[in-house]
C-alpha cells in the first residue's frame, strides 16, 4: 500500500520564514509521489502548531510525517508525542533541521531555499522506509550485588538497604571494613577510624535485608541490567559462623605461626585467626594452606579448645546463586610495591617501611598496640617521609599520598614530640578545602619539608639510614632512624579476573573504566554495573563514599520494585537468516551487548545493553545487523535526497 | 554558480550539536554542505560515502566526537580505521582522497564546525565537481 506522507514546513516566525522561501518548497514537494499533503505553519512547536499537526494526521489519514523545522534536539520528543496522541507510531515521523543547519547559517535566500529543499527531499525519501517501533519494557529485579566491603561498599549497602532493597555483599577477606578499618586516625578530621567505621559495620551485619558473604568471591555473572544471575563462591571457613561466639579460645593453642598479612607482615598470626582485634564479623577462619591438619598431620587443638563445637574440618566451599538487577564494584585498590625501586632499600633494609606499615604500627589494634618502634625495639629519634614512590612509574598522581603522609607526620609529632621529622618531596598535592591547613599545621609543628627532584638512595650506615636526595641542587644526605615510603595507589591484583568475569573494561592504568569521567564517574560502560571507590581510581575515604552514594542513588532511581524498565528503542537487531556467525561484531561492541547463540551459530544483540551506536551494523560483512531508525536503506535514501 | 554538493555525516552527540551551535551563533557555513545525522561516526559505512558520490556529491565530510570523547567509547576510532582505508582505495580508483575527510567537532564547537565545513568547501571548490563517467 502506498504511504500517505504529510510534509509540514515550519516557518518559526521569521527565523526560517524570513530566510527560506518556505512556500516555494511546499509547492515543489506537494505533488511528489506519496505526498498526501504539504503545508507550512508559522510555529509548529506551539500549542496551536501541535494541534494542527495532530488534526492533519487524522484528517489526511497520514501514515508518515515529515517535519522540517529546528534541530531535532529541541522538539523532536514533543512532536513524537503529538504523533503518538494522533494515533501514529512516533517513529514514523521524520524531522529535518532547516533552521540551525540551514536558515541560520546561509545568508543568501536562494541558496538557503535550495539547501532546505534538498533536506526536505531527503526526509521525504526516507519517510516510507521508516518502521514503527514499539517501546519495550522488561521486568527487573531491584536487588543489588555489592562486591567489596570497604567504605564504598558499606555506603552502597546501607543506602540501598535503607530504601528496602535486598543487598548481597561479597567480601573476599574474612572481615569487612576494608583498609579504613586498619587505620588509627583518618584525615582530615583526625578521628578514630575504628570508631567511625564500627557503627557502619554493625549496621551492615545486622540489617535484615543485607546478606553478607565474607571470605567469598564473585565467580560468575550472567544476564544484563535488571536481570543478572550471579554466582558467589563462599569459601570454606572451617568455623561455623552460627555456632561461633568469637571468644578466640581456638586461636591461642594453634601451634602454627605465619606472617600476618593484615598487619602488613609486621606480626605473626596463627593458622586459625581473626585478621586483627575488632575485625568484624568476629569469627575466626582457618588458613588451610598453613594449617597442620590440612597438611596431613593429626592436629585437632583448635577443635578441642572450642567450647561451642564450632570448628568444622569438613567444611566445604559452597556456590550460591542469586538474582540481582544491578552490581556495584567496590573492590578497592592495591599499592605499588616499593621493591620495584631498589634505591629505597625496601624489603632489604630494616626500618624502611611503607605508610601502611606505619599505620599498623600506630594502630591500637596493630602489632605493637600502637607503639611506633624500630626493629631493635627503640623509639625512632628521626623519621623521613618519602613522597611519590612510584608516581613516575605509574604515570599518574594518586592524589592521596601527600595528605596521608602529612597526617602520619602530624601523628608522629604528637607521639614522638622530640623526633626530627622530614618530608622529602618534589611536588605537594593538597587540593581539598581542609587539606592545605594540615600542610601549614605540620610545617608549624617543626616537620621539615625538603624539596628536591627525589630521594635517590637509602643506605644502611652505622645502625642508621642515610637518605640521599636530589640529583642537582638542592641535594644532600640526611642520617636518620626510619624511612616511611608513600607508594602510589594501583589497581588491586584481582581486578583483572573480576573485569573478566563481568566483561567490563579497564582504563589505561588498569582501574575500572568509568562511563564518563565527569558526568557518570560512578558507572561503567556496562549498563547496570557500577564502580565506586578506589577500584575506579585512587581515592580517599570521603570521595569513595560519595561515589558509592551516587551509584546507589542511580540504582534506586532506575530499578524500582514492581516497575518495568524501559529499553532503548533504537537498538541493533540481527537478522538470523543473514548472519554467517563470523563474530566480527562481537568485539566491536563497547557495551558487550552482542553474544553468540551457540545453537543457532549467530550473533544476538541484548536489547537491554545495546545503546544503538550502530558500529556493529557498519562492520557486518553480511549486512545482517539492522540499526533501528538508522537502517542502511533509510540512510541511503536520505543520501539520495541530499547529494543531488 | 552552483557549487558541487558535499554530504556531511554528523554524529548525533558531538558534531551534530556542534553544527547546531554554529547555527545558534549564525556563523556562515557553506550552503552546499548537507547533513545526514547518524548516531555515531562508527555507523558510517564506506558504502554511504560511495553512494553519496554515485548520487552526485563531490565531497563527503564525516564528523565525530574528538578521540577519547566518543559517546559510545570507541566508535570514532572505528570510523578512523574505516575511512583511512577507504581513502586509500578511492585513490586507487582515481578519486582524490581529499574528497573524503574525517574530522572531529565537539558539541560546543560551533566555530570549529564552521571552519572545518568552510575548509572542506574550499577543498572541493579547488578540486571541482567529481566526474565519475
Amino acid at each position: 500500500m502506498a504511504e500517505r506522507i504529510g510534509v509540514y514546513v515550519c516557518k518559526c516566525g521569521p527565523n526560517i520564514g524570513g530566510k527560506v522561501d518556505v512556500d516555494t518548497i511546499v509547492n515543489d514537494v506537494k505533488d511528489l509521489e506519496g505526498v498526501a499533503a504539504a503545508k507550512s505553519h508559522n510555529l509548529l512547536c506551539s500549542a496551536d502548531g501541535l494541534a494542527f499537526l495532530k488534526s492533519e494526521i487524522e484528517k489526511q489519514k497520514l501514515s508518515r510525517v515529515v517535519v522540517a523545522a529546528c534541530t531535532p534536539k529541541m522538539y523532536e520528543q514533543k512532536i513524537m508525542r503529538a504523533c503518538e496522541e494522533a494515533g501514529l507510531n512516533p517513529f514514523l515521523m521524520q524531522m529535518t533541521n532547516i533552521r540551525e543547519q540551514c536558515a541560520w547559517v546561509t545568508p543568501d535566500k536562494a541558496q538557503a531555499t535550495a539547501k532546505a529543499r534538498s533536506l526536505v527531499m531527503a526526509a521525504i525519501n526516507r519517510a516510507p522506509l521508516l518502521e514503527p517501533i514499539e517501546r519495550k519494557e522488561i521486568e527487573v529485579r531491584a536487588d543489588v550485588l555489592v562486591v567489596g566491603g570497604g567504605v564504598a561498599g558499606l555506603e552502597a549497602c546501607l543506602s540501598l538497604a535503607q530504601k528496602g532493597r535486598k543487598v548481597y555483599l561479597v567480601e573476599k577477606n574474612p572481615c569487612i571494613g576494608g583498609l579504613a578499618a586498619r587505620f588509627e586516625e583518618v584525615y582530615p578530621t583526625m578521628e578514630c577510624a575504628p570508631c567511625m567505621i564500627a557503627p557502619e559495620l554493625q549496621e551492615v551485619l545486622q540489617k535484615e535485608n543485607i546478606e553478607v558473604f565474607t571470605h567469598s568471591e564473585l565467580e560468575e555473572t550472567l544476564g544484563s541490567f535488571g536481570n543478572f544471575t550471579v554466582r558467589i563462591r563462599r569459601k570454606a571457613r572451617y568455623v561455623n559462623e552460627e555456632a561461633c561466639i568469637g571468644c578466640g579460645a581456638c586461636v591461642e593453642p594453634c601451634p602454627v605461626e605465619v606472617s600476618n598479612e593484615y598487619d602488613e607482615g609486621l606480626s605473626k598470626r596463627r593458622a586459625i585467626f581473626t585478621p586483627f582485634a575488632g575485625a568484624l564479623p568476629n569469627v575466626p577462619v582457618i588458613d588451610k594452606d598453613n594449617c597442620r591438619r590440612f597438611k596431613g598431620e593429626e592436629c585437632r587443638v583448635c577443635e578441642q579448645a572450642c567450647p561451642f563445637g564450632a570448628i568444622r574440618y569438613d567444611d566445604k566451599d559452597e556456590v550460591v546463586e542469586k538474582r540481582v538487577g544491578a552490581i556495584i564494584l567496590a573492590t578497592g585498590a592495591g599499592l605499588f610495591d616499593p621493591k620495584a625501586l631498589p634505591q629505597y632499600g625496601y624489603g632489604k633494609l630494616d626500618n624502611v617501611v611503607t605508610a601502611l606499615q606505619l599505620e599498623r604500627l600506630n594502630a591500637s589494634n596493630g602489632p605493637t598496640g600502637g607503639k611506633v618502634l624500630l626493629k631493635n625495639g627503640e623509639k625512632p629519634k628521626s623519621i623521613a617521609f618519602v613522597f611519590c614512590v612510584g608516581r613516575k612509574e605509574k604515570e599518574y598522581c594518586s592524589g592521596i599520598c601527600c595528605m596521608y603522609s602529612i597526617k602520619l607526620a602530624h601523628v608522629m609529632r604528637e607521639k614522638l614530640p622530640d623526633a626530627k621529622l622530614y618530608c622529602f618531596y618534589s611536588d605537594i598535592c593538597v587540593p581539598k578545602k581542609e587539606h592545605q591547613q594540615w600542610y601549614d599545621r605540620v610545617t608549624d609543628q617543626g616537620v621539615e619539608f625538603v624539596r628536591s627532584d627525589g630521594v635517590v638512595a637509602v643506605a644502611a650506615e652505622k645502625g642508621k639510614l642515610a637518605v640521599k636526595y636530589g640529583t642537582g641542587s638542592p641535594a644532600g644526605t640526611v642520617s636518620l632512624d626510619m624511612v616511611v615510603l608513600a607508594p602510589a595507589v594501583e589497581p588491586s591484583p584481582d581486578i583483572e579476573a573480576l573485569a573478566g568475569i563481568l566483561d567490563t573494561s579497564r582504563d589505561d592504568h588498569g582501574f575500572f573504566c568509568e562511563e564518563h569521567a565527569l558526568m557518570k564517574p560512578f558507572a561503567t560502560a556496562l549498563e547496570g554495573v557500577f564502580a565506586a571507590g578506589s577500584c575506579q581510581g585512587p581515592k580517599d575515604i570521603g570521595d569513595a563514599v560519595a561515589q558509592a552514594g551516587a551509584a546507589a542513588g542511580r540504582i534506586l532511581s532506575r530499578l524500582i520494585p514492581g516497575e518495568k524498565l524501559a529499553l532503548e528503542p533504537m537498538v541493533a537487531v540481527v537478522d538470523e537468516d543473514l548472519c554467517s556467525g563470523c563474530r566480527t561484531c562481537i568485539p566491536l561492541c563497547p557495551y558487550s551487548a552482542i553474544t553468540r547463540d551457540k545453537e543457532k551459530g549467530t550473533s544476538v544483540v541484548d536489547e537491554a545493553l545495546c545503546r544503538g551506536c550502530g558500529t556493529c551494523v557498519a562492520a557486518c560483512p553480511s549486512g545482517a545487523i539492522k540499526a533501528r531508525q538508522f537502517t542502511r536503506e533509510q540512510i541511503l535514501a536520505e543520501i539520495r535526497g541530499v547529494a543531488k | 554558480m552552483k557549487e558541487p554538493t558535499i554530504v556531511g555525516f554528523l554524529c548525533n552527540w558531538c558534531s551534530y550539536e556542534g553544527a547546531d551551535r554554529a547555527g545558534d551563533a549564525h556563523l556562515e557555513c557553506p550552503a552546499n554542505i548537507r547533513t545526514v545525522r547518524v548516531m555515531c561516526s562508527g555507523r558510517v559505512e564506506p558504502e554511504f560515502v560511495l553512494q553519496a558520490f554515485r548520487e552526485g556529491a563531490s565531497g563527503v565530510l564525516i564528523l565525530g566526537c574528538h578521540p577519547g570523547d566518543c559517546h559510545y567509547k570507541k566508535g570514532n576510532y572505528k570510523a578512523r580505521r574505516r575511512i583511512s582505508l577507504l581513502r586509500k582505495t578511492l585513490g586507487q580508483f582515481g578519486i582524490e582522497p581529499e574528497r573524503v575527510k574525517l574530522d572531529w567537532v565537539a558539541a560546543g564547537e560551533g566555530e570549529r564546525f564552521a571552519r572545518v565545513a568552510n575548509e572542506m568547501a574550499g577543498t572541493i571548490r579547488k578540486l571541482g565537481p567529481l566526474d565519475l563517467s
